[in-house]
This record gives C-alpha cells, sequence and structure tokens, in this order.
C-alpha cells in the first residue's frame, strides 16, 4: 500500500496510541469527580492543557478547550465569537477557500441571524493578500477567520500580516484553522487570538482536537450541560483522547524541522518525475506552498478514473479533498484562484507524510505514468 | 379469543388448470421457507394454504406473506366448530381484534349443506348477537370491517381482515432469466416485477474499473440483500468490461458508441444466459428515457440477441413510477449514492438515437470484438445472498480459495 492522502488522515503514532490506551485503562473515572480518582484524571487533563499551551508556546496569553476535532473546534470559533459579540458589530470576514467547517458556520450565521458574511477573494496562488483583507475592513468587522494552510492545494497564508491588519481594529479577533498546517509549517502562533486543530492530521487520533484562544475571550457556547471546559464546551472531557492529543503535538512540533527537509524531497522527486506529463500544477511550489500537499489537474482525464486506477493498485490519492470526493462538482476552492472549470473538476490530491518515501514515489510515477497512457482520455 | 391461523389466498394461479398442482406446492414451499425463522406449521390445498399461528402476533407474519410472489390476499382467521353459539362469539371477538371499526357485514358461504339454518339465517343470527353484545351497526354498502364466514364440514371459518400480498406467481416455476443490473434505479425495479412475476432473476453486471469505481460493486451488494428479500437466493455475476469499452471508443465514432456497448452488452449476456441456462435476457431499459432506448436504438441493439428473448419489464413505465417503486422495495436510497456505472462514464455529445444497423455492422468490423467477448466470459465473478446474507458461491469463486 502507498498512502498518499495524509491530508485527509493519517496514521496514528504508537506512543499516542499507548497513551491513549493506559489512559483509558487506568484513569476511567470522571475528570469531573471530586473524589480521589477523579481529581487524578482532573490533574491529568489539565497537565494535556499545559502541555499544549506550552507547546505552542502561548501559556501567558492563551487557553485551551479540548473538544471533538477542527470542525467542533471552528464552529465554536464563529458561531460563539458572532452570539457573543454581536454588539459590536455583525460583520466577518472569511477566506473563499476556507474548509466547509469554516465556510459553512459562517453562511449559516449570515441566513439564520443577520451577519453580514464577506468571503474574501484569494489570488492565484489562493492567498488572501494583505491589500484585499485591508479593503474589506471596517469598524463592525468582529471576527476575521483565515486558515493557515489550504486543505486541497496546501497553499500558505501569512498569518502574521494579516493578524497584524486586524489588530488594527482593537474590536475585531482573528482565528486561522491550522488542522493542515500543525507540525508542517512555521508559525508565530502568538498573532493568533484563536486557532484550531485536530488529532488525526498530525499522526493522533480521530474524535479529538483543541480550541485555543486568548484568556480575554469570551463565547457563547454551543453545546450546552454540565459546564465543563470553562463552560464553552459541556460533555464528560475525552481525558484519554486529550492526552494522546497533546502527545501527538509534541512529536509533530518536535520533528517538524526534519520532516519539512524529507517532505520537499518527496515533492521534488514527484515534480521532476511529471514533468513531461499533461498535468497541470495548482499548488504554489515556492515558499507560498506547503510540500506536504500537491494537487494536480489531469488535462486529458478524468480524476477520478485515474484516482480508481491508483486505488486498484493500492496506491491512494484524493480527488480535490476527501469530503467532496464522488461528486462530480468542481473544485469551489481551484475555481476561487481562477482555475478553469474542466481542471477544477478533474484534481488529483497528492498527500505526504513524513513516513512515505522516495521509492513509493517513485512506484506511484511508474503507476502514474502507465495509467494516463493506458486509460481513455475524458 | 384470538384468531389462530392465516389463509392464504391464491390469484392468477385459480385460472390454471392441470398446472395448478405444481403452482400450489411451489407457494406453499417458498411460503415455508419464508416463515422458517418463525417455527410456524402451514398446510395447502387446492384453494388455500394455511399457515397455523399456535398463539403467535399474526402481524410481522403477514409482513413477512406480503413479500412473497403468487399470494393475492392474507386473511386472519378463526376456525370454531360448526356450532352457533361458538360461531356468535368468535365472531364478535375477532371484531373486537380490529381497532376503530365500527360498521359490519356478514357473508355467509355455507359448502356444508346439513348446517340447520341457511346462509341469511346463519348472517342474521351472527349479525343480532353482535349487535346486542357490541357496541357496532350494521352497514350492507361501505362496512368497515367485513366478515366472511365459510361453513365447512371440518368446522367454520371466520375472517374479517385480510391484506393484499404481492399478486404473481410463485417463484421458481416459470424459469429464471438474466437480469442486466447496473446499480441505477430502474434495474432493480425490473429485477423486482420480474420476481414479482414468478421469474427467478440471476443478475449480470458490467464493470468497467477503472471507469467505474469498486464502490459500485459494494453498492450492488445493497441491492442484492433487498432483492434477497423477494427471492430468497440471488446471484450477480460480474463482467470485467473495460477492454472490451476501451475498444468499442478507439475504433467506434463517437455517436455510435453507445449503441455498439450496448450490442456488446446484449451479446455477453444472451452467452451468460445460455450458460446458465436461462430462458431469457431481461434490462431495466424504458422507451424513449435515454438515446439508447428509442425503439429504432432498441431495434439495433436486440439485433444481436439472434431471436433470444429480450425483456424490458419496465419498457412503458414512466420514470415517476420507477422512483416509486424503487421507494416502495427500498433500492432508491442505494441506487442514487453517487458512483459511476459503465453508462454514465462516456457520455457522447451527440449519441445516435436513430442508428443504423448497416453502419453498426460497419463499426463492428474494425475490430477483433469476439477475442475480447471472450475474454470477458472468462473473467467472470460470482457473487451470491441468501438469507439477506452474502454467502460464498457456487463455482467460479471457489476456484481461488485455498485448498
Amino acid at each position: 500500500m502507498i498512502y498518499f492522502d495524509s491530508a485527509a488522515s493519517t496514521c496514528p503514532k504508537k506512543e499516542v496510541l499507548d497513551v491513549f490506551l493506559s489512559a483509558s485503562q487506568d484513569e476511567y473515572a470522571n475528570p469531573s469527580s471530586s473524589h480521589a480518582f477523579g481529581r487524578s484524571g482532573g490533574r491529568l487533563l489539565e497537565s494535556a492543557r499545559k502541555q499544549t499551551l506550552d507547546l505552542f508556546g502561548v501559556s501567558a496569553t492563551h487557553q485551551a478547550i479540548f473538544l471533538s476535532g477542527a470542525t467542533e473546534a471552528n464552529n465554536l470559533a464563529l458561531k460563539g465569537i458572532a452570539f457573543s459579540y454581536q454588539n459590536r458589530g455583525k460583520k466577518i470576514l472569511v477566506s473563499a477557500v476556507e474548509h466547509p467547517s469554516v465556510l459553512e458556520p459562517a453562511r449559516y450565521l449570515a441566513k439564520a441571524f443577520g451577519f453580514e458574511v464577506v468571503e474574501l477573494p484569494v489570488d492565484s496562488y489562493g492567498r488572501v493578500s494583505p491589500e484585499t483583507l485591508q479593503a474589506h475592513m471596517d469598524k463592525d468587522v468582529i471576527l476575521v477567520s483565515i486558515m493557515g494552510v489550504n486543505n486541497e492545494t496546501g497553499t500558505i497564508n501569512d498569518l502574521k500580516a494579516l493578524s497584524q491588519i486586524t489588530h488594527r481594529y482593537p474590536k475585531c479577533f482573528f482565528h486561522s484553522d491550522l488542522t493542515q498546517a500543525i507540525g508542517k509549517v512555521e508559525i508565530d502562533f502568538s498573532c493568533l487570538d484563536l486557532f484550531s486543530f485536530s488529532g488525526h492530521k498530525i499522526h493522533g487520533l480521530k474524535g479529538v482536537g483543541a480550541l485555543i484562544y486568548k484568556k480575554n475571550i469570551r463565547f457563547v457556547p454551543v453545546l450546552h450541560g454540565g459546564g465543563q471546559e470553562f463552560g464553552y464546551r459541556s460533555s464528560t472531557v475525552a481525558l484519554p483522547l486529550a492526552l494522546s492529543l497533546s502527545k501527538a503535538l509534541e512529536l509533530s512540533l518536535a520533528s517538524a524541522k526534519n520532516n519539512l527537509a524529507h517532505v520537499k524531497s518527496l515533492r521534488e522527486t514527484l515534480l521532476q518525475g511529471l514533468e513531461n506529463e499533461e498535468i497541470r500544477v495548482n499548488s504554489p511550489l515556492d515558499e507560498a506552498g506547503s510540500p506536504y500537499v500537491l494537487s494536480l489537474s489531469l488535462l486529458r482525464h478524468k480524476a477520478s478514473v485515474i484516482m480508481e486506477g491508483l486505488s486498484e493498485e493500492g496506491i491512494y490519492v484524493s480527488t480535490s479533498s476527501a469530503c467532496s470526493a464522488s461528486l462530480e462538482k468542481p473544485s469551489y476552492v481551484l475555481l476561487s484562484m481562477g482555475v478553469d472549470e474542466d481542471s477544477a473538476k478533474n484534481a488529483i490530491r497528492v498527500s505526504f507524510s513524513e513516513d512515505n518515501t522516495l521509492g513509493e514515489v517513485r512506484l506511484f510515477l511508474s503507476s502514474f505514468h502507465r495509467l494516463l497512457k493506458e486509460i481513455h482520455a475524458r | 379469543m384470538k384468531p389462530d391461523m392465516l389463509m392464504i389466498h391464491y390469484g392468477e394461479l385459480s385460472t390454471k388448470g392441470d398446472n395448478k398442482k405444481a403452482f400450489v406446492t411451489a407457494l406453499l414451499h417458498n411460503v415455508r421457507v419464508a416463515l422458517k425463522p418463525f417455527g410456524l406449521e402451514s398446510k395447502g390445498d387446492r384453494d388455500h394454504i394455511y399457515v397455523y399461528l399456535g398463539g403467535a402476533d399474526p402481524t410481522p407474519v403477514i409482513s413477512r406473506l406480503k413479500e412473497v410472489s403468487g399470494i393475492q390476499r392474507i386473511s386472519i382467521v378463526m376456525k370454531v366448530e360448526p356450532k352457533m353459539e361458538l360461531i356468535q362469539e368468535a365472531t364478535l371477538s375477532l371484531l373486537q381484534e380490529e381497532a376503530g371499526a365500527k360498521s359490519f357485514k356478514i357473508d355467509v358461504k355455507r359448502v356444508d349443506k346439513r348446517f340447520p339454518l341457511d346462509s341469511y339465517g346463519i348472517a342474521c343470527a351472527v349479525a343480532d348477537y353482535v349487535l346486542e353484545h357490541g357496541d357496532y351497526e350494521v352497514d350492507l354498502h361501505e362496512p368497515e370491517c367485513k366478515v366472511k364466514l365459510t361453513l365447512r364440514p371440518e368446522g367454520c371459518y371466520i375472517s374479517c381482515h385480510d391484506e393484499l400480498g404481492l399478486g404473481g406467481y410463485p417463484l421458481g416455476m416459470i424459469g429464471k432469466v438474466t437480469m442486466l443490473l447496473s446499480g441505477g434505479i430502474d434495474s432493480p425495479v425490473a429485477a423486482f416485477s420480474l420476481i414479482r412475476r414468478g421469474i427467478r432473476v440471476e443478475c449480470l453486471h458490467f464493470a468497467s474499473p477503472p471507469y467505474t469505481s469498486a464502490a459500485v460493486i459494494d453498492k450492488l451488494k445493497d441491492i442484492l440483500a433487498a432483492l434477497n428479500v423477494y427471492q430468497n437466493d440471488i446471484k450477480l455475476q460480474v463482467l470485467p468490461f473495460t477492454k472490451l469499452q476501451d475498444a468499442i471508443y478507439a475504433n467506434v465514432p463517437e455517436p455510435y458508441c453507445i449503441t455498439i456497448m450496448r450490442r456488446m452488452m446484449i451479446r455477453l449476456a444472451v452467452a451468460m444466459a445460455k450458460k446458465n441456462r436461462a430462458l431469457a435476457v431481461a434490462t431495466g431499459e424504458s422507451i424513449g428515457q435515454v438515446a439508447s432506448q428509442t425503439l429504432e436504438s432498441m431495434g439495433v441493439i436486440e439485433e444481436v440477441a439472434d431471436s433470444f428473448p429480450i425483456l424490458r419489464p419496465l419498457c412503458v413505465e414512466d420514470k415517476l413510477s420507477i422512483i416509486e417503486k424503487s421507494k416502495r422495495i427500498g433500492t432508491y436510497d442505494i441506487s442514487i449514492r453517487p458512483y459511476e456505472d459503465c453508462c454514465t462514464i462516456f457520455k457522447p455529445r451527440r449519441p445516435k438515437t436513430k442508428p443504423k444497423l448497416e453502419e453498426c455492422l460497419e463499426y463492428e468490423k474494425r475490430f477483433d470484438y469476439q477475442r475480447l467477448i471472450d475474454e470477458c466470459l472468462e473473467g467472470v465473478t460470482t457473487i451470491c445472498f441468501s438469507g439477506g446474507q452474502e454467502v460464498l458461491s457456487e463455482g467460479e469463486n471457489h476456484a481461488e480459495l485455498p485448498q
């Protein structure tokens, strides 16, 4: 098997599973219970929280909530801020190429609650330029949400510049979905008011993620109930998952630099091998693109057919993103970047993890070349 | 008192002459297979099959029987000794089982002429008792409950509730056909229509990986499981169609690709039907629905069958009624899952709606399709379902099992 779909999900690391397993067996008391067994879990939870914030270098200024994943984190960030601060203004800016877990809550706020939501246009790389953001900022904007790395193309946004513009407006918060960025690109976390990430994209487990936010921020919760996680996320905290998340984060950040060099070489080899094929590279290849994600449009073939052909040989890639796979729709991300409709319908996403090897890239290339030759064009 | 049996009425069977016994035997067998999980006794005679409830709740039993072809109606029946007071009591208690019914009518059939009262007399006597002991009224024109009393020498059968069955003929009496199953909305409905009529189906699917997704096979398995309710054993044979399809697109002008593809499919289907001793090939085509389903196209496509019968159970059905049926048999939600089959993958921009046979023959001369057809036939794999579960298939797949 060759797994080139790490932007969709990754293989959990053994250390992460060990943490999860032993906490599940040994610390099954409710971490909110006030007896000694529960308090011991509660202490572990707080240590996981502290470790997470320390790893990001923001323990002095930020707080962390454990929840089910990036989708929930993004929902809480958008709805929680919108409802909490709507008397400051009712305008929200998001980039047009956000993941649906940002775009859809924003659209919901617009449709059901009368917020003014602007989907900021992106350049041909898929970035929101500081000028574009500046042009849309005004005193009514309460939240700007722009992702760190795009899930379909690997495009990196200049979060520092974008957050600086936002912070000229003291009533406005800057949120970033860092699901595809953590452990992959360098980020100054301290410039972000809020950010979201998910465990299973960094060799952690599915079902856990976190929202990190500046301590002065108050949310209106999405889930109401027992008041766990500072009242912002009711539900018994999944202690083993929270511990597994901080472990995955630790491993991911520690190896980020080495991994980046390795994955860059994977992408390099892949691109060299593709030089003579009839494809269009959608991802930025310079410093504006993460080497972990490469989006390619097939100029003559149907992407779904090539994906299926690769799948038959045990090579797994995605057509655009896993969430929209198998629908015959062009990728809205690529369309926003000005890619033509045919190419936007026929994009393949190759996404790496540090576990992939150059040998795998070569095997992929030989299958890919053969399929493009053998398979009837569209 | 509780109802003690279900009475199954045959539909068109009653028009059968000398064959009737064989049809009844087949239906009795199918009923026994369907009711096996309930562990109920049953018995058949010339006119009815009786299922003895032995205290069991009739509702789930009736639901299951409504999935067995060849059954016209199912009545809930109480059998009592032919004594007036017993008949009266039983009738009242049956009426009380019918929640909400206020008006009734009594029909009497006096097969045993030795019974002292005549039909009208019996009806009056029973009705008087019901009116006296219960809160009911008589309505001869639109009764909410129609009580049927049948007096036979062995006892009096009383029923006041019956439900329509599937109709059609018992499965297995009319032979089997090879059904082309695409995974779309129509073909499962066509398969169901055949099964309902008593025709056993064996399904055939043309797979064109990687043009079609392997997920289509999972979808087809779910469709088989749904059809399995109506036909207890059902199998699907999958033919590898990729090479033949590639050759068609390499050699045939685009507007004729679909026509030639359908001709190849029919060739393969007829060959498979003959091999499996099926008596016909069936498709889910409906006249006019798409380019290959015009009468002109059908004629040109059917030519390759060389007078082997091709059945099109849905040929004059409207799409909306097909959709409605597919929802009823539970295949609609499976069929609309978004995976491509080999008909949708290469939609020619301008398919020929009135193809000419001579042109087809001309294009088919351009490549050695017979060799590719033989290759397809050699690559068949088989999937079998029985009792709602996938089971190991006989034949082809066994070769791959470790010894």
